[in-house]
């Protein structure tokens, strides 16, 4: 970590993980590259990081904290729909800013990154997902992910023996159009021969025009990421931090969503459960360090870590003990020990899940559930870890603004007391109407106070 | 070979002999004349016969070209690297005017010279550039391109290594390839490849990298014609691509000499566990390549284990087991491994005897051939080794004399391939007549 290496009086290396935790934390309260647009924004900006930080830390903050499930609901509130800032990047900044300006008193506002450049996918001719426009109606309020078997049963000694090598030459060919011709590339570890590296390979006209065409999207890459850029200073100037510093996964999930699908993946569970196992206990030290690597760079010290595969409905406790639970826990341990903050969203449900994974360090982790029952992750998990959570969808979507803030009301009562605890929606919203979201701020000020 | 079915059920032996029929029938290939097509396969019967420990009309020859066609058209080493025409012209001439020989092969090795300047690679000198305008061969420049504690990132993975670690120091082009992300745990999720190519060094790596592609189009275009002419002309080409030993590929590329001799010490466990690691990579390798190939010879030129640069001991530990291992995998796709042991191998000969019959051409520089012979010869060809002083300073009937020699020594009851300990760069065209003449003078089997 680079700037909270310098300033600390310790060695890093030498620090316990709280130590550790405390530097980022510093950083996350002070973040050098934004200039607040005023006294009053630094201000709240402070106060609504220590809040999330004491919840964290599973203290009592002033309040109980809030994240808004923003999802994609600035282009909707903007009037526009999720297509047009796919594509436009004006309006994507213009419906941002927008959110930003009318929900000034919210704890943290996300950044737009998860808005993916239409015209990048389009060039891409991504294969695995579908988008509005694309495979999807116009109107279309999401990305659809495209489950297959893009990895072959018989593929995991490639895969485990030169990951990259696959990804290269079997993976990206299958995943996205332009890498088509990738299957003709040579293997990149030429370990013999002439020493061009890749030029001998780039004589090859397709070979070429993808590389071309990645230049040229290189480009179109940068112009959003401007935006995003931009738009994402706006917030933190304004004095709403971002709760997610940055985005990783589970190794079980890598494999079972992008590699070998659901179906695949079951039938593995009984037909080579050992190269399962091989396969996330070779990728974990890789995804540890690429997290680490990218959360350096981040004021942030919150990962959100999105997880699929490992919920109640999927697979048993005894499956989730043998394949799910000791790479994603060693994953976690590698993070907190580096003074992260890993901020797992578990999709589904977690219910039976709930006891395995207090065996973690006390407010190491922090939680987010979608459909788990709340009380009683308060009461096996909340000894040991902050939660999230989790005012359904359905009533965010479709209830009264009354009916949303009872809700919450009901969540704070039950998960509030002693701190750790910080509200959201099950899950991210699109469409609703703006009261509702108004209407869980309003609930965190009335019921969420800590005296 | 895709092209036969039932490949994967295949004995190697089955595989060999798939290998053999298609270098004899060279499919694809329009020849000159039904004379050339003639002299083609008896060619190709003549090397397949040594392969087998069978004899066959006469010994074949390998003639020790190098890079004389250049020098023998009155050019160098630089201009050829240089200009490919002139390249291609050289090595045609040559073959034109020299008339019968076994094999001829492409100028493959000489690298495009603009092509390197462009990319900035630093790990050759070349004439002009870092060596004198004069010089006949390149100069490796030997380094540690991967530092001591950095074995593990290859062990992991391989190709990322490759790719962000080793490249960005082979080349001044790849330096910024140092900045991409560990690709591999992004898999599935194209798009974040994607943001590293928004960055400026990267972009401008990659167009460098095209711009050195283009010399390589025309390269291959100029050059490649020597090939053809070749096989249409009825010469056919010998080895059908390139492998080495693992332990050779982790000194000369990666670790360097001194590196390596400090590892052998202080972590051996490292080397070997690398060594195992690249192991099937070699194979796949060699295998890929000789799928484009007519000849199912690999050329494996060693450095390492030679004599005077490890004990018996530490060549039984390191540099053996991981390299049998690569032979064995070439063999069982029915591949003919044909290692070029520079140096010494005398003390390596019982060691490198443990391989299966006539399925592999052992080609010494520094040896005492009877007692290869006696060692290696009873179940694999072997070739060699007319000393290069001979061949560059001596006279016609030197050579003629030293290859008889050899061929007393090393012909009888087949198995034996004439040839020098090295190439010859500049010399006497007569030394290479002489040399083809002993082959058909005192190698013909009765």
């Amino acid at each position: 970590m680079a700037r909270a290496k310098e300033n600390a009086m310790k060695k890093w290396e030498e620090m316990t993980w709280q130590e550790k935790r405390e530097e980022r934390f510093k950083r996350w309260l002070s973040p050098k590259n934004v200039k607040f647009v005023s006294r009053e924004a630094e201000k709240l900006y402070k106060a609504r990081v220590t809040r999330f930080i004491k919840a964290i830390k599973m203290e009592e903050p002033d309040r109980v904290p809030c994240i808004l499930p923003m999802g994609y609901f600035p282009a909707y509130y903007a009037g526009v729909t999720f297509r047009t800032i796919m594509y436009d990047y004006a309006e994507l900044k213009r419906s941002w800013l927008k959110f930003i300006h009318d929900f000034k008193d919210a704890d943290s506002v996300n950044g737009p990154a998860l808005v993916m450049p239409g015209r990048i996918l389009d060039g891409l001719d991504i294969k695995n997902m579908k988008w509005p426009g694309h495979g999807l109606g116009e109107e279309a309020w999401y990305y659809q992910f495209i489950e297959g078997e893009y990895m072959k049963a018989d593929e995991y000694d490639r895969l485990i023996r030169d990951p990259s090598d696959y990804t290269f030459r079997v993976n990206l060919p299958r995943t996205a159009g332009i890498f088509a011709s990738f299957d003709k590339l040579p293997p990149l570890r030429s370990l013999q021969g002439n020493r061009l590296g890749l030029v001998p390979a780039l004589a090859d006209p397709d070979i070429r025009r993808a590389f071309q065409k990645m230049i040229d999207l290189g480009k179109e890459y940068q112009k959003w990421q401007a935006v995003v850029t931009e738009v994402s200073q706006t917030a933190l100037a304004e004095g709403l931090p971002n709760m997610r510093g940055g985005m990783a996964g589970a190794p079980f999930d890598t494999l079972a969503d992008m590699l070998r699908g659901t179906q695949g993946i079951s039938v593995d569970m009984f037909r080579q459960p050992e190269k399962i196992i091989a396969y996330v206990e070779a990728i974990t030290p890789q995804m540890i360090e690429q997290t680490i690597q990218m959360a350096d760079n981040l004021d942030c010290p919150v990962i959100s870590m999105p997880l699929h595969k490992g919920d109640d409905v999927f697979m048993s406790d005894k499956q989730f003990g043998k394949f799910y639970w000791p790479t994603y826990r060693k994953m976690l341990l590698a993070m907190i020990n580096e003074g992260l903050v890993p901020f797992p969203f578990a999709e589904g449900k977690y219910n039976n899940r709930l006891k395995q994974i207090t065996d973690m360090p006390k407010s190491g982790v922090v939680w987010y559930f979608d459909q788990t029952d709340m009380k009683e992750a308060k009461r096996i998990l909340g000894n040991v870890s902050c939660i999230v959570g989790n005012v359904p969808s359905s009533i965010i979507v479709t209830g009264t603004k009354q009916l949303v803030k009872e809700s919450c009301r009901k969540l704070i009562e039950d998960c509030g007391p002693g701190g750790g605890y910080i509200l959201s929606g099950g899950a991210g919203i699109d469409k609703c109407p703006p009261e509702n979201l108004r209407a869980m701020m309003e609930a965190v000020e009335e019921y969420g106070r800590y005296k | 070979m895709e092209s036969v079915k039932n490949w994967k059920e295949l004995t190697p032996r089955q595989r060999q002999e798939e290998r053999f029929k298609r270098w004899l029938n060279a499919p694809g290939v329009r020849f000159d004349s039904p004379e050339a097509k003639k002299q083609y396969r008896a060619r190709v019967t003549r090397f397949i016969n040594a392969i087998r420990l069978e004899e066959g009309d006469r010994v074949p020859c390998m003639l020790p070209v190098g890079y004389f066609p250049a020098y023998y058209a009155g050019y160098d080493l630089k201009t050829v690297m240089y200009d490919y025409v002139k390249q291609r012209d050289a090595w045609l001439k040559f073959m034109r005017d020299f008339g019968d020989m076994d094999s001829f092969s492409s100028p493959g090795l000489i690298l495009p010279a603009p092509a390197l300047e462009i990319i900035d690679h630093k790990m050759h000198k070349w004439p002009g550039h870092g060596v004198g305008d004069d010089v006949a061969m390149y100069q490796f420049v030997e380094g540690e391109y991967i530092k001591a504690d950095e074995y593990d990132k290859l062990i992991k993975d391989p190709t990322d290594f490759w790719l962000r670690t080793f490249m960005p120091r082979e080349a001044g082009a790849f330096a910024p390839l140092a900045d991409l992300p560990h690709l591999t745990p992004f898999i599935g999720i194209p798009i974040f490849y994607l943001s590293a190519f928004g960055n400026r060094a990267i972009q401008s790596a990659l167009k460098t990298m095209m711009k050195a592609g283009n010399e390589i189009v025309k390269w291959s275009k100029i050059t490649g014609e020597v090939a053809r002419t070749a096989m249409k002309a009825g010469y056919p080409p010998l080895s059908g691509g390139m492998s080495g030993a693992p332990f050779d590929m982790l000194t000369d590329m990666c670790r360097g000499t001194t590196g390596i001799i400090m590892d052998m010490f202080r972590q051996p466990e490292k080397i070997i566990e690398a060594a195992d690691r690249i192991t099937p990579i070699v194979v796949d390798e060699a295998v890929k390549v000789a799928e484009n190939s007519i000849s199912p010879v690999i050329i494996m030129p060693l450095h390492k284990g030679d004599k005077t640069f490890m004990s018996q001991q530490q060549f039984e530990k390191f540099y053996w087991p991981s390299f049998k291992k690569v032979l064995l995998g070439l063999i069982n796709e029915g591949l003919v491994p044909m290692p070029f042991a520079e140096g010494n191998y005398i003390p390596r000969l019982e060691t490198i005897s443990d391989m299966p019959r006539a399925s592999i051409m052992w080609y010494f520089e520094y040896m005492d051939m009877a007692l290869a012979k006696k060692i290696v010869g009873k179940t694999n060809g072997i070739m060699g080794n007319l000393p290069i002083s001979i061949m560059a300073t001596g006279t016609p009937e030197d050579v003629k004399e030293g290859c008889r020699k050899l061929i007393e020594t090393c012909a009888p009851g087949g198995g034996y391939i004439l040839s020098a300990a090295a190439s010859m760069d500049k010399g006497n065209v007569a030394n290479l007549h002489a040399m083809m003449d002993a082959a058909k003078e005192y190698g013909v089997y009765k």
